[in-house]
This record gives structure tokens, sequence and C-alpha cells, in this order.
């Protein structure tokens, strides 16, 4: 089936079996490999894209489902070469360890900032609660997310006895 | 290597320097061994046994074969090959045999992804079903079925392990320490009990996942998410009697390992359907559901203490009788074994031990390397059993453990003698007791019980842990001078998440005094390209490749002052070097740039010497040796890491829901490398250790069937599971043959844990638990048991005086009936309800 | 990569019907797709056709009236549902069930009628509809007909809807407008979990109703109770529809106790704290 979208900006038009979801066809026909598989089953959000302005788990989304909408991958992120400030928040606070949930966690945490630029904690621990970390205890993300959202007081540090 | 200690003019160690591999990560750049696509890829899918004990019939792949798109299809019968880390067990495809659910029976190899899954769906196979042996602790059942009738003829390291032909053990670790019948009878009290953990799954978010390529002429090439690129390459050279130079493998980005990929485990199945479809590179990416069952696990155990202690608290006699649950295959099993066997105690000293630890073959998922080699396991029970003792006491648990705590002068169990630079454990204890308020509720504490109607409990645990790893075990750095005066390193650490390369980075650019944006790390290894490292396992990256690290960067700048003394003329000892060159101290415009020398220093007129430069670092432990396989006495420690942890639990006396409110944890880590990395060890590896406390673990059905491969009915942590709050506290008791004086503490984070929940819980509401994970229904379901009171006169029998302890709440701490045996008030149909506590509190027959 | 199928996206109801007749036992209808991508993704199912009904834009409705109550289109997805106005003034209670459903992501593509043709025991909108005393529009080639939600479920994962039907509508009486409710959710862990049991409760002026998930081959509902029933009459009420089983997630007690401690917490909410 042929289908068009459009894809951090960019339009796209291919063919496309009806059996591939919308990661593997963003990961294998468009080559865009930030967005990773972690389950395949929509529990991990290791998949997750923005999709028409709503995070989703690209895995439990047929490629055709997604003909005429507009997609943002972790590869919109950056702009110009630039690191958004959430990824600069991520990387100034040790937010990533392994880097395979990091994808999705970036964009989950860019659509709560983008409804509600002064999150509390819960409300961050809400918004990433479907994106698995394994690495990390999800602690330091949830301080890049304060920090992005300028609301880390002090950086949170290692105490010495 | 702990000189140049002066820590004020440190300008990179100890700082919480950025990570060097973040960027490809927050921007979806880095590429990992599922992004990677080779020209003729062919894709792998593999089909799995249904059953865990079976004979293969008949196996008929005439079907898939002829399917288009299909390039290899292999069974058993195609590869007569074992693989195995330490005793040589495992086929490639099972062969006549299959020994557990979700084991690999043939593999296909095809076009796309959908044509290998039609193939495996094609393939026709005969089972004829056979009871498993699912009980380790029925090890010594002489009727038992044999999970390997051929153990006696397989080969395995002998200096090390001990297999028993004949039955289901896989290895007999001993250890003998003192003598335990006389601690025993020394004893006023001797305290037994059997604490039990299941299976459990490490679940790194990327699954394994391989591609290999077997070329005509038996060139193999294989990339792979794996964590040791030497042992795949050297596993795999011994499996096939292939020379090592001809196999090359390459690691990419690895999206988290926590040991499950410490050994080999897909590469070979990947290399023998490249052979099959003639040299195309075949990729298996594992699916989630494949990753609980056909990938390796964490061995299940059941762990059998019996104390002797003294009125006053001091611990005379201990012996342990481990039974690991090691699945189908030895794996990493038999060293898990091992290194639990020495170290099974934690960090009290025992004067009389005795260690049996099996490890025991059963019919279920095989267990490997698991952050915390068997530590995480055997402190589950360890520490729940600290505090079992102090209670039968009346000993506050802290104090008991202080005092049995090992301390300059005492003797570990393998006989080790303990000294001040060893590390703390006391000071962990008291820093995270310090933290949460241990031993009283705060002001707020006590609102907030009124406030909830919930109890709050606190714990202090303790921890330790050495690698496990051969006491020759060594690495290799390379320097690379650049054109630009910058350095790229080679070496075969691998880095899949804990941040070492970027603690390295910061070593090597303290020693060169240069800027750290000079020093560059690959991320990816490759055996063709960088030196030897053993494997990336056991929390001893950071102190073997840290002093590899030093010593190639002075070597680095011996070899630059060779070029300077003679470019300049002027002897070694009166040159300096800075960022930037190398120059004559007393006449430092007298110099020569890197940039000038890294590659051959020329002199104008074009006459050039010395050539480009490298400078290399080898490290290798020191003085490490075998253990004595009768009593385990050796010294098999690199670095003990101690550590503790300080939990305070919320509790539903009704419903058993429980929410964890602080966690404080503390590690003597010698030296801070990286301020941040060791927080996100700390507090990652914590949050591991608590999905491991809380809620993860397979579970089975009679048949061996693995009832919970998936997301769904596995749950991992997720952000709403944290602790309230978190606290990390790091201890510098340096290390002497530490970089800097640093020990390793990837791994330690997460032992423990269970513990301090467990003993938390028991705390707030005298719920007692001897299996883990504790999941809401198991508090409720010892709650509802101790409203029993079987056992009382047990207890009483040796506990003779009674009182509260620590001034609070008289009357809560009453010591919690332990149940002999439920008598009644079970339910009928409470399907697989909590093991009644084995407990047996003997009173000493006194000689 | 899935088995192959056929996928076809109507426009419009007519040519949904039209397909259905059509292709009546081998079509299945997507919706979310996050129960059905799943069950194909694990192997369970392979159908050959795939009809998304997301492009009709009737099944995608919402409104809300005093006569007819709240009626909900078919391919709602949960945060639609949990956002919407009426939603939050009238029936706060399905606002709260859809916020239970699994993460943001899932909330974001979920379907309220997704959610109850999978007809899971443990799907979370089923107890709470249940409990309002909701009924569904079942639609095909050959008419419309309505059926109240509590005999719409038959048993695990079976519905009362024929193989050429469509769950169109959803619709909420406008008796259980302003219902004082609450509702509780058992997990194994505080992040999204599927629910070990869940109860709602609902109480108007008029009755008192109870839906339990997870605690029978169904979602069940207790009779309408008078809306100031005593405590122990709705706990017997409950426990007359309840018949939990043992499984890896819970067993077969520790439900039924979590069932009595959820009605009973919940009551004791309604009649002293008011709709939360
Ligand atoms: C990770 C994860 C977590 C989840 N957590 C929860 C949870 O916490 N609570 C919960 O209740 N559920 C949960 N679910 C299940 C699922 O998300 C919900 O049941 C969801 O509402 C299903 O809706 P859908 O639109 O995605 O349905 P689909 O997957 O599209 O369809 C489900 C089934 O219903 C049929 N169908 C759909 N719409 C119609 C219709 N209008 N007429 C006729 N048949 C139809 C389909 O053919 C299919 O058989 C979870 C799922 C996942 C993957
Ligand atoms: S891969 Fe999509 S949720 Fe895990
Ligand atoms: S950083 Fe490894 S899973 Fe999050």
């Amino acid at each position: 089936m042929k289908i068009s979208l459009k894809v951090n900006g960019k339009k796209y038009t291919r063919e496309v079996e009806t059996n591939k979801n919308l990661l593997h066809f963003i990961r294998e026909d468009l080559g865009l490999t930030g967005t990773k598989e972690g389950c395949g089953a929509g529990e991990c959000g290791a998949c997750t894209i923005i999709m028409n302005g709503k995070t989703v788990n690209s895995c439990l989304i047929l490629a055709v489902e997604a003909n005429g909408c507009e997609i943002e991958t972790i590869e919109g992120e950056a702009k110009n070469g630039k690191l958004s400030k959430l990824q600069k928040a991520f990387h100034e606070n040790h937010a990533v360890q392994c880097g395979f949930c990091t994808p999705g966690m970036i964009l989950s945490a860019r659509a709560l900032l983008e409804k509600n630029a002064k999150p509390t904690v819960e409300q961050i621990k809400e918004a990433i609660e479907g994106n698995f970390c394994r690495c990390t205890g999800y602690q330091q993300i949830i301080e890049a997310v304060q920090d992005a959202s300028g609301q880390l007081k002090k950086k949170e540090g290692l105490k010495r006895a | 290597m702990l000189d140049n200690l002066n820590k004020k003019s440190l300008k990179y160690v100890g700082k919480a320097t950025r990570r060097i591999d973040a960027v490809e990560k927050i921007t979806g750049q880095a590429l990992y061994a599922g992004d990677l696509e080779f020209a003729g890829m062919l894709h792998g899918k593999i089909l799995r046994s249904p059953h865990a004990r079976a004979k293969i019939k008949k196996i008929d792949v005439s079907k898939a074969r002829c399917l288009e798109g299909v390039h290899a299809v292999l069974t058993g019968h195609d590869l007569d090959y074992r693989v195995g880390l330490y005793l040589v067990d495992k086929y490639i495809l099972a062969r006549d045999t299959v020994r557990h659910f979700g084991e690999a029976v043939a593999a296909v190899a095809a076009e796309t992804p959908a044509i290998a899954r039609k193939a495996i769906e094609l393939i026709e196979v005969e089972y004829e079903v056979q009871t498993p042996f699912l009980d380790p602790k029925n090890v010594f059942d002489k009727k038992a079925p044999l999970v390997h009738p051929e153990l006696g003829s397989y080969d395995y390291v002998q200096a090390v392990f001990t297999p028993i032909p004949g039955t289901n053990i896989a290895n007999h670790t001993k250890l003998r320490k003192g003598d335990v019948e006389k601690g025993f009878k020394d004893s006023d009290l001797i305290i037994e009990r059997e604490y039990t953990n299941p299976n459990v799954q490490h679940v790194p978010m990327e699954t394994h996942i391989a591609i290999g390529k077997w070329d005509i002429g038996d060139r193999i090439t294989i990339h792979t998410s794996a964590q040791s690129p030497f042992t795949v390459r050297n596993l795999f050279a011994h499996a096939f009697k292939i020379p090592h130079s001809n196999i090359r493998v390459f690691i990419p980005y690895v999206g988290g390992g926590f040991g499950g990929k410490a050994g080999i485990h897909l590469e070979p199945l990947c290399c023998c359907l490249s052979k099959a479809a003639g040299g195309r590179p075949v990729k298996i990416q594992a699916t989630r559901e494949e990753e609980f069952s056909l990938l390796p696990c964490r061995s299940g155990l059941v762990y059998q203490i019996k104390t002797g202690v003294k009125k006053n608290g001091k611990i005379v006699a201990q012996k342990m009788t481990m039974f690991w649950d090691a699945g189908a295959y030895a794996d990493y099993a038999v060293n898990v074994t091992r290194a639990s066997g020495f170290s099974a105690s934690g960090p009290y000293e025992i004067e009389n031990a005795w260690v049996d630890a099996y490890t025991v073959y059963t019919n279920k998922p095989f267990g490997t390397a698991y952050r915390g080699f068997g530590h995480v396991e055997f402190s589950w029970g360890m520490e729940r059993h600290m505090n079992y003792i102090a209670q039968k006491l009346n000993i506050d648990p802290l104090k008991f453990r202080l005092i049995n705590a090992l301390k300059p002068g005492s003797k570990t169990m393998t006989g080790e003698e303990v000294v001040e630079n060893t590390g703390n454990v006391s000071k962990c204890m008291q820093a995270v007791a310090e933290s949460i308020n241990y031993g009283r509720l705060t002001a707020e504490e006590k609102a907030r019980e009124k406030k909830t109607g919930r109890k709050i409990g606190k714990s202090v645990v303790a921890l330790q842990k050495a690698p496990a790893m051969p006491p020759f075990t060594g690495t290799v750095m390379i320097l690379k001078l650049n054109e630009d005066g910058s350095v790229t390193a080679s070496h075969s650490l691998t880095d899949y998440g804990m941040g070492t390369y970027t603690s390295l980075a910061q070593i090597i650019a303290e020693v060169l005094r240069w800027p750290i944006e000079r020093i560059r790390i690959p991320i990816e290894t490759d055996t063709d390209r960088d030196p030897y490292d053993w494997q990336t396992v056991a929390s001893k990256g950071l102190l073997l490749s840290g002093n590899a690290a030093i010593l190639a960067a002075r070597d680095l700048l011996d070899k630059c002052y060779d070029v300077a003394a003679q470019a300049l003329r002027a002897q070694k000892c009166d040159l300096d070097h800075d960022a930037e060159a190398v120059f004559v101290r007393h006449h430092a415009a007298h110099r020569v740039t890197y940039q000038q020398m890294a590659v051959g220093y020329a002199y104008p007129n074009g006459n050039a010497i010395c050539g480009p430069i490298v400078g290399v670092g080898r490290y290798i432990a020191q003085g490490l040796t075998n253990l004595n396989k009768e009593n385990g006495q050796g010294n098999p420690a690199l670095d003990w890491t101690y550590g503790a942890h300080g939990l305070t639990v919320e509790v539903d006396e009704k419903t058993g829901e429980y929410k964890i409110i602080k966690v404080a944890s503390a590690y003597d880590v010698g030296c801070v490398i990286n301020e941040a990395s060791v927080r996100g060890q700390a507090i990652g590896g914590m949050i591991q250790g608590l999905g491991t406390a809380m809620c993860e673990g397979y579970l089975y059905n009679g048949k061996g069937q693995l009832l919970n491969p998936s997301f769904t009915d596995n749950k991992i942590p997720t952000s709403l599971d944290i602790p309230e709050e978190i606290d990390c506290i790091a201890i510098e008791t340096p290390q002497i043959d530490g970089p800097f004086g640093a020990r390793g503490v990837g791994e330690h984070s997460m032992i423990a844990v269970c513990g301090a929940l467990g003993n938390a819980i028991e705390e707030a509401v005298g719920a007692n638990l001897t299996h883990m994970p504790i999941r809401q229904e198991d508090v409720w379901k010892a709650l509802q048991k101790k409203g029993r009171k079987a056992s009382e006169k047990v207890i009483s029998a040796v506990v003779t005086e009674e009182k509260t302890r620590r001034g609070r709440k008289p009357g809560k701490k009453a010591i919690e009936a332990p149940v002999v045996k439920a008598k009644r008030g079970r339910k009928p149909g409470t399907k697989k309800a909590e093991k009644p506590a084995e407990i047996k509190v003997e009173k000493p027959k006194r000689g | 990569m899935l088995q192959e199928f056929s996928y076809l996206a109507p426009t419009t109801l007519k040519d949904l019907y039209a397909l259905l007749k059509k292709n009546a036992g081998t079509a299945v209808i997507l919706a979310g797709g996050t129960d059905l991508l799943v069950e194909m993704h694990n192997n369970w199912i392979s159908p050959k056709l795939l009809v998304d009904i997301k492009k009709i834009p009737q099944l995608n409705d919402m409104s809300f009236d005093r006569k007819n109550g709240l009626s909900i289109g078919a391919t709602t997805v949960c945060i639609d549902l949990i956002n919407n106005s009426d939603v939050k003034k009238y029936y706060p209670l399905l606002a709260d069930a859809a916020g239970r459903i699994g993460s943001h992501q899932l909330r974001n593509r979920a379907t309220i009628g997704g959610n109850l043709c999978t007809a899971s025991p443990c799907a979370d909108m089923g107890c709470s509809l249940l409990a309002l005393g909701a009924e569904v529009e079942l639609a095909s080639a050959d008419g419309i007909r309505v059926i109240p939600l509590k005999d719409y479920f038959t048993g695990p994962k079976k519905t009362q809807i024929k193989k050429h039907e469509v769950l169109q509508k959803i619709i909420v009486p406008f008796e259980s407008a302003n219902a004082k409710f609450g509702m509780r959710k058992l997990k194994r862990i505080k992040g999204h979990d599927i629910a070990l049991i869940s109860v709602a409760m609902a109480r108007t002026e008029k009755f008192l109703r109870v839906g339990v998930g997870s605690c029978a081959p169904t979602p069940v509902v207790t009779a309408p109770l008078p809306a100031n029933a005593k405590p122990e009459k709705v706990k017997e009420a409950v426990m007359k529809v309840v018949s939990p089983i043992d499984d890896v997630r819970a067993s077969r007690d520790y439900r039924l106790f979590m069932t009595g401690e959820f009605v009973d917490s919940i009551y004791a909410e309604i009649f002293n704290g008011g709709s939360k």
C-alpha cells in the first residue's frame, strides 16, 4: 500500500506492506534508527514517537495507519545541529546510561513539557511511567526534566561521608 | 595506584564530568547491533521448545526448506558442537533432548523476518514429553531424572569446579574455616532458617542481538550486543576449533547487559546459519519473550543458614548450604556458586564457617551472571537472617551487624586478612543509619503514621562483593597520539551503560594533564583492532582498566619525553610538560609540541626521528590465588567493595500494601572518579534491586513451563515505583592498588536491597518473609500467619528474657512467632502458598 | 513483522457494514490496536483482513444531553474521554477509570470500544461502565440493537457481538449523571499494570451499583441496590457476583479479600466524603 506522511517535518511517500508496524517502517524504510524496540508489545515505551501531537508506542501501530500523519522522532529533537534544551538537560544531569530508552524517554518528557511547563516531580514520574529504563533508576532522568523546566534548584549530588 | 593523591590538585578525578557517549545517545545517532545492516543480510528465527524436558522424536523441516526466500534451516543434528564457559555442556540447538522450556530446537535464516517466521511455523516436531526435574532441593534424590546423564564426559575447568557425574550437581563448592561443630557447641543459641529466591530476568532494554557471518575459508565476523568481545571469540574458537585469529568480534553500542550478555549466546547460531547460507550475514534479534526463556536468566536459590551465636551478639559458627537452581546449563552458574560460596556470610566475620554450595541442574531456563553475581540472592537470606538472629537475641539489628562486621584484623571466610585499606563497612552502615534516622520515628514520620494509618518501619543492611574472576585477569590499554595532539584509546573493556569510559577518560586526562576533550575513547570494540581484555563483568573494569589507563598515559608521556629529549638535546630529567608540549623546565620556551611529535618528529631539514607515538599500559590482578577445592581457602579478591542500605517503608497492616519512603545507600568506593556516574550506578542498581525485591521473578507450572515470559506478568519498576527520597553516600577509604584509590561499585548497589525491604516491612508490621519477591499479597499472607500463634513455645525455649528493643513502641516489637507449620486456617486452593518458614530454633546441647 | 493480512479503512458506516457482512468470520476490526496488535505479535491470532474503523467520523463522536445521557463513539480514545468536559462534569468516574488504563502512550491510542470488545475480565472501562448502567449499541447491515452492558459480556474474551457487527457507541444513561463514585484498582506495581482486581461504585439519588473487574470470567456488576444500602448489604451483593480464581497475578483469597476492602473503603468515601 502507498502511504504519505511527514516525519520531522519532511514528507515521505512509500510503498509499504500492510503487516509492517510503524516502528519498523520508521527504522527500516526511513532509516531513522533512533526509535528503538524493547518489547514490540506496548509495554516498554522504547518505541515512543509523537504522532499528531501525541506520544504513542509505534510498535502498536501499523505503518498504513499512519498515512497522512505528522510524526516526530528523536531525530527531529535537535534543530540545526543544536541540542534542544531537554537534550542538554539529559546531558548535564547524567540522565543517560546505556541510552536505549533515551529516545523514547526524551519524547515523553517533551510531550509533558509542551503541556505543562512546570511539572511537579509526581507529574514527571507519571509522564514517563510508560518508558522503562533499566539502567538509571529514573532519578537522574527526573532531575533532567526538572532542570529543563528550570526547576532544579540545587544539583543533586553524591554525598561524601 | 595511589601516588599523586593530593586530591585538591585533581582536575578531573572526582568531578561529575559529562558522559563522553551522551550526545549520540540523546540524539538517537548511537548505533546498536539492531541498527546495523549488511549487504545480503538474512534474518534468523528460532523454534523453541514448549516443554521443559522431552525427547525429540522427529523434526521435519522439509516444508520450511522449500519456502521461497529461506536460505538455511538447521536442527540439532546439523550442529555437533558444544559450547560452555566453565563446563562445556550446551549444544547450539537441542539434539535429541530438550532440557528447558524455550530451548532452541531449530532455526532458519531467510530474506525477511516475515519469511523466517513463516518457515518456523512450518517446522514439525514430535516430542516425547518427560517428567522434568524442577526442585533443586531434591538434588540428593536418587530417583530424580538426570538433566545431563552425560555430565561425566563434559570438559570443565578442573582447577576450580567439581561436577559430580551421575547426579544433577554441576558443581560443588566447599568452604571450611575453623571448626563449626565446636563453634556450635560454644554457642548460646543456634538459629536455622531457609530463604528462597526465584529465577529473575536481567531485562536489558535492548534484547540480545547478533549478526554472524561465516565466510568460505572459515573467516568469521560477529557483530553482537555483548559485554565481552574476547570471551565471545575465545568460546567460539574452542567450540568450533577455529583459530582465534580467524574470528573477529565487533561490539557496537550496547543497550544494557547486567551480566546477561557476559558470555556467548546467539552468536554461534547466527554464524552456523550464515555458513549454511553460503556466507551471507545472518541477524538474530531476540524478542522480549525469547529474552525470558531462550536466553539466560538469574539462577534461583534455596539458602539454608544455621548460625550459632553468643548472648553478647557475637557469631561463632555458621553453616551455609546453597542450592543454586542453575537451570538446564551451567553457563556462569557454577561460578556464581563459587563466588557466592566464598562470600556467603556477607560482610561479617565468621570464625567457624562451613559452606556447601551446589550448582544444581534443573529443567528450567538456565542461569547466568547477573549484576551482583549471586550476592543479591544470598544477601536476601543472609540479611533477613541477621535480623532474625538479632530479634532472638533481643539486640538491635544494626548493633548486631556492627558487632559482627568485618574490620581491620578480621579474617574473611577464605582466610584473607582485612586491613585498614580494605574498606569500612561499619562506616557505611552508620552513614545510612544517620540518613534515615534509624532507630526512631521523626516527628514528621509520626504524623505520617497518624495520617495514613500505616506503619513505618526502618532497616539497615550491609553488603560486600569482590570481583568474581580468575586470579590471572588482565587487561591492556593503548593510547594512540593523533596528529593534532589528541589521543585515541584502544582497549576492550565495554561500556554498555555504566559510564566507565568517561571515568577512564578522566583518569587519562588527569595523568596526562591534558584537557579531557582531547581524550577519545571510541565506544565500539573490535577484537581485530583492540587489545585483549578478559571480560566486562564483576565490577573489575574501573580498577583494572583504570590502572592500565594510568600506565598507558605514563608510557605515552615517557615516549613524548624521549622525543623531546632528542629534539631539544636535553636529559629527560630536565623536562616537564603541559597540555601542549614537552619543554625544558628551566627554559620553558624550548619546547616540542605533541603535534610536532605525534607521527614522528621532523627537523627543519626534513630529517625525522622516532615515528608515531603510542602509549601502552598493561595491568594484571596482583597476588590472587585459586581457592583450595577442599576448604575454599585462598585469596580470591581483587578488592572488596563494602556498602550498606538504609530503607524506610510504610506498610498497610491490613492489606499488605507498602510504599518505600526512602532508601539511603553508602558505598566505600575508595575514590570517587566520577561523582555523577557513581550516583547513577548507586541509584540504578538500587532500583534494579528493588525490582527483584518487589515484583520480579519467574513463575512456572508443575510441568516446568514458564507462565510469565513477558512484561505483562513480569513487571519491572517504573518511574512511579521508586522511593520518594533517595540518598547516595560515598565513603573513600583508598584502595592502595586502585586507580587514584578507586574500587568498583557497578554491582554493589543491587545487593541486599531485598533484605532491607523485607526487614523494614517486618519492623513495621511484623510480617515474617522468607521468600522474595515481596509482593503486596505476600505481605498480606505473612500477616495472616502472624495472627496464629503456632510456635510461641519454640521461641520461649531459647529466648529467655524479652525486653522491648530500642525503647520504641513497647509491645510492637514483641518477637513475632515464627510458624513451624501452619496447622490451620490455610484455605484449600491457595495455589502457591508462601513456604512456611521452616524454622528450627534449637537449644544447643551442652556438652 | 506480523503475519500477512489485508487492510481496509472504510470511511462511512455503510461501507463498514457492507464490508463486515461480506467478510464475516475473516474480517477483524482494528480500533486503537493496543490489544489486537499485541495478540498478533504474540501469534495468538492471525486475521486475514483488518478493518480499520478510525476513519469513520461518526464512530469518534461524543455527545451529551439530559434525555439520552452520554453517548461515547466506539473509537473515542481514553485521553479524549478523560478531557471531555461533559465527562468531567457528569461522569467523572469514567475519566477516573480511563485514566487508569496503561500509560500515556496507551491512553492516547486505546479506544473505549476496543476495551469493551476485547472483553478481558480486567478491562478497566468494564467495571466503571457497568456501575453506571451503560448500554452498548451494536450495528450491522441488518440493523442496530442496543443491549445493556451487563448482558453484553458472555465470557472471557466473549461478547454478544456477532461476526458482522460493530460496537458503535456506548450509552451512559442520564440517570447516572452526577453519581457519587469511587474506584480502586489493585496492581502489582505502582506503575502501569493491568488490574488484579478493580472495583467501581456509583451512587445516585436512586440507586447504588458496584462493578468489579478481574474477579469473574467477565467484568461483573451487582443489581442496583437502594441508594442508601448498608455496607454489609453492598458487600454481600458484591460477593454474590464475584468468583475469582488463582492465577499468576494473584490468589483467589487475596482477590476476595481486596474486593471486600475496596468496597468498604469506597463506600466510606462515598458516604462520608462525597464524590472524592
Ligand atoms: C501495555 C498495555 C497495557 C494495558 N493496560 C491496560 C489497563 O491498564 N487497563 C485496561 O483496561 N486495558 C489495558 N490494556 C488493554 C488495551 O489497551 C485496552 O483494552 C484498549 O482499550 C483496547 O482498545 P483498542 O482500541 O486498542 O482495541 P483494539 O486492539 O483495536 O481492539 C481490541 C479488540 O476489540 C475489537 N474491536 C475494537 N473495536 C471494536 C468495535 N468498535 N466493534 C467491534 N469490535 C471491536 C477488535 O477486533 C479486537 O478484537 C493494555 C494494553 C497494553 C498493550
Ligand atoms: S517496543 Fe513498543 S512499547 Fe516496547
Ligand atoms: S539508560 Fe539504559 S535503559 Fe535507560
